[in-house]
């Protein structure tokens, strides 16, 4: 049954808090979903620990609830399960850049066909507001009380250094560009990195509606094939930011068009009722 | 191959049982290697102390093993690298012989590569195997002509010139051999493949490292995916993802890469998603002593986990147990949807066993998953459902109507996550009834040797192949002197077969591989059982008959 943006909806109502900015990420999500005309049964959800992993409950597809900062792992394995899949990642700004920083960079190395979709509010907000590795500098949180010493993390910038086939900046004040990113991400025939600016309203002070006003414009006049105008374009400090598409490659293979055992068909297909060992002995006799 | 391997091989093909122990250090290469094969036509399932044949490369590997050499032993010593000290030459007179097996290599062949095949024709020679079968081992160990070629002329020049001057120990009469060799971790890696596995994911660790080879090395025949994680937390979370998916997956890994799986291995038990894990001990802790055994990851691998969940704990001993608890963890694994750590250790994993060859066709099926003809289109499909054993019908992505969500939260039966009291226990009970149904499934211990011996030995795991053959050699000192158990499943504990099992004995002596006591503590706290002595080798390095035997008699004797 093809997706719409009702049926897409589980019985359980968003626990976000009101104005949160996961609502506006999850509407562009659905909205995505349905306007690629996907169906419930193809699509495999997997969600990080935190506010943004919270999603899982709330969406009527295929989902894994993972431990915070695995989600990638868990995708890439049921990636190569199940080819046919759509796997996209739910995670946040803790989960994918903190906790499971390492499992990001080999999801793009591999250039593993998922869409990583980063809730970025520069916060751990389910645990009540603590600095994540996106916390600008000397930023006063409840861990950062003289403020914040680390600089932080800059992840398209970290994505590009690692030949992330796709890498795009959205914002979740953004609704209409967003849809089309994540749509894009979801087309992209390999690695999809997509961070999200997210408004964070109970414990972001700093990053509220009107800064995003202010701060968050779309990218404009940038060529996305080119690679060095792309990290040029992440140099900046992030204090500005820019949303679009920064970089798409479509000629690196996905990772299981590379795997030669894939070609006859998804793993899960290729199942044997009866498994031939009389090859693999023959080194044993 | 490895020399050792070889001589193992050429034993296996007159129709023996043989054992391939392998001692090397943690060094990127060389050091002091050894490999040491014992084989009979019977009751060959581990290394002996004593030596019939001790072929040398160095003086210095010669004093290593002064404490293996018999009145019996013949001793051969490459001499390429000088002359042995004349004390030697006397006080082994008449049995110790010096050859140049690289010097002889080299006139032969034009190179000293071959100088292990040299020593292979010479111990061939003294201990009476037939050089056809030889020749035959050593022809199918290579592909290219011109190296087979290279190693019988080796071979020849060894078998010959030891021929001259050594008189054989033995006389064999070559029998009809429907044998394997292989290691603990190709055991594993056979039964994984005759289970239908299609998905390994680790990280390189000894003792497990030659699994992921063994996968690599056939996945070309297989629908076999095998990935090379960045760490040990990738390789666990990607087999659940594919696992989730619906292909059977695995991973392994040592002491130390497991503790990396463990929140995993909860998530597993909590989500219920299939996962098999091997845990090739070594020893520890922490870094340890890479490439030497232990027996100490036990109450880790039993307690592994935060939470409570059911899951299986599989302590297999003999190759053959490995490649039969292999089969049997993914039909556990997939059956009640839950972690199944398989814990063996690096003596196993590394040494070369014979066993019966497997069959050629290995029916697969599988279970507890739910039909997409019998998913109902009203989307009433509950991933979790209540069921009274506990098993609830999986979905996996791509069947219609069969839309799920698997959690590492706990849950509802939709797979929601939950907080309420009533709910939150309803889903821990539903787990938990798993265990009663999988209590009957679990291998039972086992056994060795008659009933109403003085002393009873109780092992798991890798031990047993030392036990075995214990038992069977103190049959020649004293039939009613000793007997063994051997627990091949630690968890869920079979309670009342291991009660049976040891309600007669008259002292119940624990022989594992830690300093704490680790099954023996289990066993109490399952049981009630307390030991009445225990055995503990915890230096690296696997039990030895002869030790063992000693200590018995003298003790309890």
């Amino acid at each position: 049954m093809k997706i719409t943006r009702k049926s897409i909806k589980s019985r359980v109502v968003p626990t976000w808090c009101a104005g949160c900015g996961n609502l506006g990420i999850l509407r562009a999500l659905h909205s995505a979903l349905e306007e690629l005309e996907l169906h419930h049964e193809e699509v495999l959800i997997v969600y990080g620990i935190g506010c943004a992993g919270n999603e899982a409950d709330f969406n009527h597809v295929y989902g894994l609830h993972a431990l915070h900062g695995r989600e990638i792992p868990n995708a890439v394995g049921a990636k190569l399960a199940n080819h046919d899949l759509k796997v996209i990642v739910v995670g946040g700004d803790g989960d994918l850049y903190g906790e499971g920083i390492s499992h990001l960079l080999s999801g793009a190395r591999g250039n593993h066909d998922i869409t990583v979709l980063v809730h970025n509010n520069w916060r751990y907000s389910l645990t009540t507001g603590q600095a994540s590795p996106t916390t600008p500098r000397n930023t006063i949180t409840k861990t950062s009380p003289e403020g914040l010493i680390e600089v932080p993390l800059n992840p398209l910038k970290v994505a590009l250094s690692v030949n992330a086939s796709f890498v795009a900046q959205g914002a979740s004040s953004n609704f209409k560009q967003l849809t089309e990113i994540i749509k894009a991400g979801i087309n992209h025939p390999g690695f999809a990195l997509i961070d999200v600016a997210q408004l964070c309203v109970t414990f972001n002070k700093e990053n509220n509606i009107d800064w995003f006003r202010n701060n968050i414009a779309e990218l404009e006049n940038h060529d996305a094939t080119d690679w060095q105008a792309a990290f040029n374009l992440t140099s900046s400090d992030r204090e500005k930011i820019l949303t679009g598409i920064y970089y798409q490659n479509t000629e690196t293979p996905a990772y299981h068009k590379q795997v030669e055992q894939l070609q006859a068909g998804t793993l899960l297909s290729q199942w044997q009722n009866e498994v031939e060992l009389g090859d693999v002995m023959k080194n044993y006799l | 191959m490895l020399a050792s391997q070889l001589m193992a091989k050429i034993a296996k093909r007159h129709g023996m049982q043989a054992f391939n122990y392998l001692e090397y250090p943690s060094l990127i290469r060389g050091g002091h290697q050894t490999g040491q094969v014992y084989a009979d036509y019977e009751n060959a399932t581990c290394q002996q102390k004593a030596l019939d044949v001790l072929i040398v490369y160095t003086q210095d590997s010669f004093e290593l093993h002064k404490s293996e050499i018999s009145e019996k032993t013949i001793i051969v010593y490459n001499s390429d690298f000088g002359e042995l000290a004349p004390e030697l030459l006397t006080e082994y007179k008449n049995r110790i012989f010096q050859m140049p097996f690289a010097s002889w290599a080299k006139e032969i062949t034009g190179t000293t590569l071959a100088a292990n095949t040299v020593s292979l024709g010479v111990s061939s020679a003294v201990l009476g195997l037939d050089p056809k079968i030889a020749k035959q081992v050593i022809g199918d160990a290579f592909t290219k002509q011109e190296i087979i070629d290279t190693n019988l002329k080796a071979f020849d020049q060894g078998f010959v010139e030891a021929q001259k001057v050594i008189k054989p120990l033995f006389k064999f009469t070559p029998k009809e051999d429907n044998n394997i060799l292989v290691s603990g971790n190709e055991a594993v890696g056979l039964g994984a493949l005759a289970s239908g596995m299609q998905f390994y994911s680790a990280y390189p660790m000894t003792p497990t490292t030659g699994l992921l080879h063994f996968f690599n090395e056939h996945k070309d025949r297989l629908p076999l995916v095998v990935k090379q994680a960045g760490d040990e937390i990738e390789a666990v979370n990607q087999a659940i993802g594919a696992s989730m998916a619906g292909v059977r997956a695995m991973t392994g890994s040592s002491g130390g890469g497991f503790a990396l799986k463990v929140e995993a291995l909860s998530y597993a038990g909590t989500a219920e998603i299939p996962l098999v894990v091997l845990e090739g001990q070594r020893t520890g802790p922490s870094t340890g002593v890479p490439t030497w055994t232990a027996q100490s990851d036990l109450q880790f691998a039993l307690n592994a986990g935060h939470g409570d969940f059911p899951r299986v704990v599989l302590t297999p001993g003999t190759v053959e147990e490995h490649f039969q608890l292999t089969k049997t963890a993914f039909y556990l694994a997939e059956k009640y949807q839950l972690p199944v750590t398989i814990v063996s250790d690096k003596f196993i994993l590394e040494s070369h066993q014979t066993m019966p060859a497997v069959k050629e066709k290995q029916p697969t099926q599988r279970y507890s998953m739910v039909k997409t003809e019998d998913l109902p289109s009203d989307e009433s499909y509950l991933r979790y459902l209540d069921t009274k054993d506990g098993i609830s019908p999986r979905s996996i992505p791509g069947q219609e109507f069969g839309i799920q969500l698997s959690n590492s939260y706990e849950h509802d039966q939709w797979g929601f996550a939950i907080e309420d009291a009533e709910e939150i226990k309803k889903a821990v009970d539903k787990r938990e009834r798993k265990i009663k149904t999988l209590l009957a499934e679990v291998p039972q211990p086992q056994l060795i040797g008659d009933p109403g011996a003085q002393v009873t030995l109780v092992s798991w795991g890798s031990t047993v192949n030392v036990v075995l053959q214990l038992v069977h050699l103190s049959q020649t000192v004293n039939k009613k002197l000793v007997n063994a158990v051997h627990i091949p499943c630690m968890l869920p504990f079979p309670v009342e077969a291991f009660k049976q099992l040891t309600g007669q004995a008259k002292k119940l002596v624990m022989v594992e591989g830690n300093v704490s006591g680790q099954g023996e503590g289990w066993i109490r706290q399952q049981t009630g059982i307390e030991m009445d002595d225990h055995i503990r080798r915890y230096d690296g390095r696997p039990f030895y008959v002869e030790e063992l035997l000693d200590l018995i008699q003298e003790k309890y004797a």
